[in-house]
């Protein structure tokens, strides 16, 4: 374990993004707020305490506190990330938070990813395509475990949302897929169960919306929590296209 | 193939694969002339008189002139391919560039911890691109004029009026005051080149065989390559330092 | 704006995967279906489990031989017979048949790999031949409790894997989810259940969703524990509370509290049982492996329940790690590898990277036992509708379908929530199918009011008064300290006490911020009162069940006694009364007959009764308490003596 114990804590300033779109009064506007550091805290803790003793009407999102469900994505520093895994340790005295770019803001640090990645869901359908109806009697499918590994790479994805805010592309153009979105897609790309194939595939992938709207910022691979290899994914899904472009009818 | 007429969605698609194709593949071609550029303008580091039997020689047997025109047309092409993917609205441009800003400075603020993950940290790439925005409207700019400047050269001769690329000539209008924009230029255009390179492999899958970290350095280190060896020559060309390879055909006869 | 009044065939509470399953049944059958989530259906917390769903699919060669007789019986001594015996049948025939439509919807299960596998086992790295025929199938790995390898598992993120395929056939089917939004209130005459009152947590605004059939899937209720618990903050228990606070539906076996052995200290994320699945040790602060003495048979794979008290013991003995938050164990998964963390446990590896910053494959990781699972919650039938009120259902954590009793084991529950909702989902289909929707208007817009009212109310409060988190931190650390792993009459005493004093302040409490939306504090405070309930009716019912079973351990009661308590607590407790209801029934026809558990302790009080006389009128007692009717007859699919040949 890190020894994390100092004499005297820091000091720490939190400048937070503040506005409420229900109060009719409410200017977006940042506050700060002071605290003392103390072993292991994290953004989680911090906030928590922030609203539980100095103002109760701070509004953020935190669901498993353990870097699993993808609700606390906020811009830490100007750079997003899970606020429950992000330990004060890690930061400077002064430590600014805004809700992330892109999603709709509800209040404060809380914004819905929620209804943007549904969207994106319904718009890549990114579901299993099969014919076969579910045969309750059989035996599973066999799989290969490699394949199994590699798809479960892609699954990993926690819908945090970090990813989409720090790319430019998604911050300008709304109907981009995003990192997350095109991660989705080629996690269904490579599944046998999935009945489309490439060429179904290439209609939604192969353009500005899909894989060409990717311009190689690349901060999307930077930020992503799970540390999920979206460059290799980006790569996968041009090949994919280019071959899907090649092939014959 | 490429540009049959089916079904629409799929041509549509196709088109968008020709495009990306293009724009990167032009890049590259171009990045890549770049660096035979410079070796081919580099033989003025050997004196006046390399550089003109060069220029003849690539003249003589019709290299350069077709060369310029493919140049010039695939420099348009990829300019226009490549500013597709340039956000037409100012407050895009805003964006994009505050939310780089942010980025970048979160990383500086980020020293190297337990849960410091990247394997590019502090983040650059975004920096980068909006960089290469802004070098590719210089190079629309500067590289046009030259271009045409050179096409000049090169390609009137056919009519018999002057007698193409010579040392002379590009010392005396480099001295003349276009050693300004050609600084910028020759900035402008590595950095463009060597962050292009570096993109095209990392958006194609160069991660396979070697690491971001690595291919980054790798760029990095051609790119002050070639910007230092562009600067020399640029210096030759406005005469500021003598051809510091001259000696190699000092026994050469004229 | 919402309407103050929408109307639906189902009414679906809580995203989670439980909530998930049933709602895609009850669409699939044509009906109209609205999900209601806390959070976007896949922040639900069914996300966190990465261990593994049991179903006895017998693949792997640790497997071979397994069936769903060696399931029943695993399932039911885990549960020190407290399960009702014909669901924990159902459960164990479905498993299979559910984890393989998880298949089919697109979990990516790690897979046999036919040929040699190196495996750590106990403590030693054990190379076995795979049978190639099997390669392909879906791989299980080993669980403390059971009798063969059985958890199926997608690597570290199974819950993730299960709820994000469910979730994607969800929006397939165009199924309406309504996130952000919180169900505070039944809409009910009586005895019958016409959907909810439900608060949007953007808006702040309140709103009725009639339906034909209500499903209560909220989940586990952890956080009556406060922070000492490896659920998320979202486990509040409003499921429960609002089936309580009718007064007739019962909860059951409230006091079955499941603890963790290895959470994560001091934050108390959960290491998943997985880790000593695959090998990990459990060390003291002398790096002593005392489970081996403790537990020569199972070891570190012993039940939960077991493995918790050995470690709060030896913890009591001194043996553990001294910090300023409290003592604390170790879990040593150094001799596992890099790579096989890396890989087969990497959310571990980075849960240990990035909140306490160390590497597991070279440093030891600080563990603590902890709050977990809820075996307890709204008590249903077989077909998971709840006691006395037609039309209301409850699945997954949430409910009491009882197939777990006093102690579930590791990778039931995520299987629980598969097959109960494919189950329960198919019966509020025909339920619905059969009934039509005739409640008046004035029921549901008259409970809008009434729960409107109450953020109102906290809204007018005025002048000084605790704060809502005082005194939700107060319950947490009485329930931690007094309703924990090893429990007495007088701390349990105390802790009644407590709460009710708890109970008293929340009605004085007083907000600091009356900011108009969803306000976070209002929230909170909506929630309080009926945790507290919880709080109270789990430390009352653990107060008066003077004996030891499963999760349930009484020092001053270290017994099981099958004399006098084999049987399932059930309390009701109106919103208004000033204090609960408990009663008891038996906990189902018996057909393992009570014994030894396989680990722990041997000694028990037997029965009284025979086993015949036990079963005599179960299901007309069952009645009485308020049990309702199921389509199949109850007994139906015992499937009794099926076991016989296993033990
Ligand atoms: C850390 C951890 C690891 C676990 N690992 C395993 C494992 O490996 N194997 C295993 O078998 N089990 C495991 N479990 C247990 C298992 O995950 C849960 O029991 C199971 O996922 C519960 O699923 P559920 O659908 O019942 O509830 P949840 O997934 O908790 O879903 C509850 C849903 O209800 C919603 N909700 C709650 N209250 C309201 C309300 N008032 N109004 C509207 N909506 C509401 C929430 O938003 C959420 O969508 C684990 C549990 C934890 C805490
Ligand atoms: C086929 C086309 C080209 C020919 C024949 C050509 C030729 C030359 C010649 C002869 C010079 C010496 C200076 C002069 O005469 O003005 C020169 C310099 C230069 N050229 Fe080009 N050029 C070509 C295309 C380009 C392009 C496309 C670019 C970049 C956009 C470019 C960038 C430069 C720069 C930066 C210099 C300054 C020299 C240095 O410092 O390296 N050239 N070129
Ligand atoms: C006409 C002026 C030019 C403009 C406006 C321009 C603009 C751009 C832009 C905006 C991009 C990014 C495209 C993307 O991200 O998809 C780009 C990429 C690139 N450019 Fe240029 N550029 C110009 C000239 C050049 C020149 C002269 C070279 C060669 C030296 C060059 C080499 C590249 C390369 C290699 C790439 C990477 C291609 C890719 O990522 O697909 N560009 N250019
Ligand atoms: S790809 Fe990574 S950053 Fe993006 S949503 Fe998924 S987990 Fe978050
Ligand atoms: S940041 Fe955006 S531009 Fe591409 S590499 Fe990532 S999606
Ligand atoms: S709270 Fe779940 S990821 Fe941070």
């Amino acid at each position: 374990m890190k020894t994390q114990e100092s004499a005297t804590p820091r000091r720490l300033s939190f400048e937070i993004f503040r506005y409420n779109p229900e109060d009719p009064e409410s200017v977006p506007h940042m506050q700060t707020y002071e605290l003392d550091e103390a072993p292991y805290m994290s953004l989680y803790l911090a906030l928590n305490q922030i609203r539980e003793t100095q103002d109760p009407s701070l509004q953020f999102d935190f669901a498993c506190r353990s870097a699993i469900c993808g609700s606390c994505g906020m811009m830490v520093n100007g750079r997003p990330a899970l606020g429950c895994r992000t330990l004060t340790s890690d930061l400077p005295d002064v430590v600014r938070l805004h809700p992330l770019p892109v999603f709709k803001l509800i209040g404060d640090l809380s914004v819905d990813t929620g209804t943007w990645f549904r969207e994106m869901v319904e718009k890549s359908e990114a579901w299993i395509h099969t014919e076969q109806p579910f045969d309750p009697e059989a035996t599973e499918a066999r799989m290969d475990d490699d394949l199994a590994q590699a798809i479960y790479e892609g699954e990993r994805c926690i819908e945090c949302g970090c990813c989409v805010a720090s790319c430019g592309v998604a911050n300008v153009n709304k109907d981009f897929f995003g990192p997350a979105g095109l991660n989705r897609i080629a996690r269904f790309m490579m599944d046998p169960r999935d009945a489309r194939n490439d060429s179904d595939w290439f209609e939604v992938v192969a353009n500005a919306d899909g894989v060409f709207g990717c311009i190689g910022m690349m901060a999307c691979h930077d930020v992503c929590p799970k540390e999920l290899p979206l460059l290799e994914v980006y790569a996968y899904l041009r090949r994919k296209s280019l071959a899907a472009a090649f092939a014959k009818r | 193939m490429l540009g049959d007429l089916e079904s629409s969605a799929v041509d549509l698609a196709r088109r968008q694969v020709a495009y990306e194709l293009l724009s990167g593949a032009s890049g590259l071609v171009l990045a890549l002339f770049m660096w035979g550029h410079m070796i081919l303008v580099g033989s003025i580091l050997t004196g006046s008189r390399g550089f003109d039997w060069l220029a003849g020689m690539l003249e003589d047997y019709y290299i350069a002139q077709p060369t310029v025109i493919v140049i010039f047309a695939l420099f348009l092409v990829h300019g226009a391919l490549a500013s597709r993917k340039i956000p037409a609205q100012l407050a895009e441009r805003k964006r994009m560039i505050a939310l780089q800003k942010g980025l970048a400075r979160a990383g500086h603020n980020r020293p190297a911890t337990a849960s410091d993950i990247s394997p590019a940290q502090p983040h650059v790439e975004s920096l980068l691109w909006i960089w290469q925005v802004r070098t590719g409207m210089v190079i629309l700019v500067l590289g046009s004029f030259h271009v045409i400047l050179l096409g000049f050269d090169v390609l009137t001769p056919l009519f018999g009026e002057r007698i193409g690329i010579e040392a002379l000539t590009s010392t005396e209008r480099v001295r003349g005051g276009l050693w300004l924009p050609y600084a910028l230029l020759l900035i402008c255009v590595e950095f463009h080149a060597g962050v292009g390179l570096y993109r095209l492999g990392v958006k194609w899958g160069s991660g396979r065989f070697l690491s971001r970290r690595v291919l980054l350095n790798i760029e990095r280190v051609l790119l002050w390559f070639f910007l230092v060896l562009g600067f020399i020559v640029l210096l030759v060309l406005a005469g500021i330092l003598p051809p510091p390879l001259a000696f190699l055909l000092s026994g050469v006869a004229g | 704006m919402t309407a103050e009044l929408i109307s639906t065939d189902v009414l679906i509470i809580g995203g989670g995967l439980a909530g998930e399953r049933c709602a895609i049944e009850a669409a699939a059958a044509g009906h109209d279906v609205m999900i209601l989530s806390l959070v976007p259906p896949r922040r639900s917390h069914s996300c966190a489990a990465q261990g593994g769903m049991q179903a006895a699919l017998g693949n792997c060669v640790k497997a071979e031989g397994d069936n769903t007789s060696l399931h029943f019986l695993d399932t039911v001594r885990g549960s020190d017979w407290g399960a009702d015996q014909e669901v924990a049948r159902i459960f164990c025939e479905e498993a299979p048949v559910a984890v393989r439509e998880l298949a089919h919807l697109g979990v990516p299960w790690t897979r046999v790999r036919g040929g040699k596998n190196s495996y750590v086992i106990k403590g030693e790295r054990v190379e076995i031949e795979e049978r190639m025929e099997n390669d392909g199938l879906i791989m299980h790995r080993d669980f403390g409790g059971t009798a063969k390898w059985r958890a199926c598992y997608a690597a570290a993120a199974t819950g993730h894997a299960a709820l994000y395929a469910v979730d994607s056939e969800v929006i397939r089917l165009g199924i309406t989810v309504r996130d952000r939004t919180e169900a505070v209130e039944l809409i009910h005459d009586g005895d019958r259940c016409w959907g909810a009152v439900a608060r949007c947590l953007r808006t702040g605004n309140h709103f009725a969703v009639v339906a034909k059939a209500t499903v209560i899937a909220t989940g586990g209720y952890g956080r009556i524990y406060g922070q000492y618990t490896t659920n998320a903050t979202i486990n509040e228990g409003m499921g429960a509370v609002i089936a309580m606070n009718t007064g007739i539906v019962p909860l059951g076996n409230m006091e079955a509290v499941q603890f963790h052995p290895t959470a994560l200290a001091p934050s108390n994320i959960l290491i998943t049982e997985g880790c000593r699945g695959d090998g990990g040790y459990l060390l003291d602060k002398d790096l002593h492996r005392f489970m081996v003495d403790a537990e020569p048979e199972k070891q570190e794979l012993a039940s939960r329940d077991v493995v918790s008290r050995h470690m709060k013991q030896r913890m009591r003995d001194g043996k553990g790690v001294e910090t300023p938050y409290g003592p604390h164990l170790w879990l040593d998964l150094r001799h596992l590898g890099e790579a096989h963390l890396t890989t087969k446990l990497r959310e571990v590896f980075e849960i240990c990277r990035d909140f306490v910053g160390l590497n597991p494959a070279h440093e030891l990781i600080p563990v603590q036992p902890t709050q977990h699972y809820s075996m307890g919650g709204i008590r249903v039938n077989k077909d998971g509708q709840a006691y006395n009120m037609a039309g209301l259902f409850a699945a997954g954590e949430a409910a009491c379908w009882d197939m777990h009793g006093f102690n579930r084991l590791g990778g039931n529950s995520l299987a629980e929530t598969v097959v109960a909702g494919r189950i329960v989902g198919k019966k509020v289909a025909e339920f619905v199918a059969a009934t039509s929707l005739d409640v008046r208007t004035t029921v549901a817009l008259e409970a809008r009011r009434t729960a409107a009212g109450r953020a109102a109310n906290w809204l007018q409060r005025t002048g000084p008064g605790p704060s809502v988190y005082a005194i939700r931190n107060a319950m947490g650390e009485t329930m931690m300290s007094k309703v924990g792993i090893f429990r007495n009459g007088d701390e349990l005493e105390q802790a009644v006490a407590e709460i009710s004093a708890l109970l008293a302040d929340c009605d004085k409490a007083v907000l600091q911020s009356k900011v108009p939306g969803m306000n976070p504090e209002l929230s909170f405070a909506l929630r309080l009162k009926g945790m507290l309930r919880l709080a109270f009716v789990t430390a009352n019912g653990a107060l008066l069940r003077t004996e030891s079973r499963g999760a349930h351990y009484r020092s001053d009661y270290p017994l099981r006694n099958d004399a006098e308590w084999l049987n399932r607590t059930l309390v009701r407790w109106a919103g208004d009364a000033a204090e609960p209801v408990f009663s008891y029934e038996p906990v189902g026809e018996i057909d393992l007959p009570p014994g030894h558990r396989g680990y722990g302790s041997d000694e028990r009080i037997e029965m009284r009764d025979t086993i015949e006389q036990y079963n005599e009128n179960v299901y007309a007692r069952q009645a009485q308490h308020g049990r309702l009717d199921t389509v199949e007859p109850p007994g139906s699919r015992m499937h009794r003596g099926a076991w016989k040949e296993y033990v």
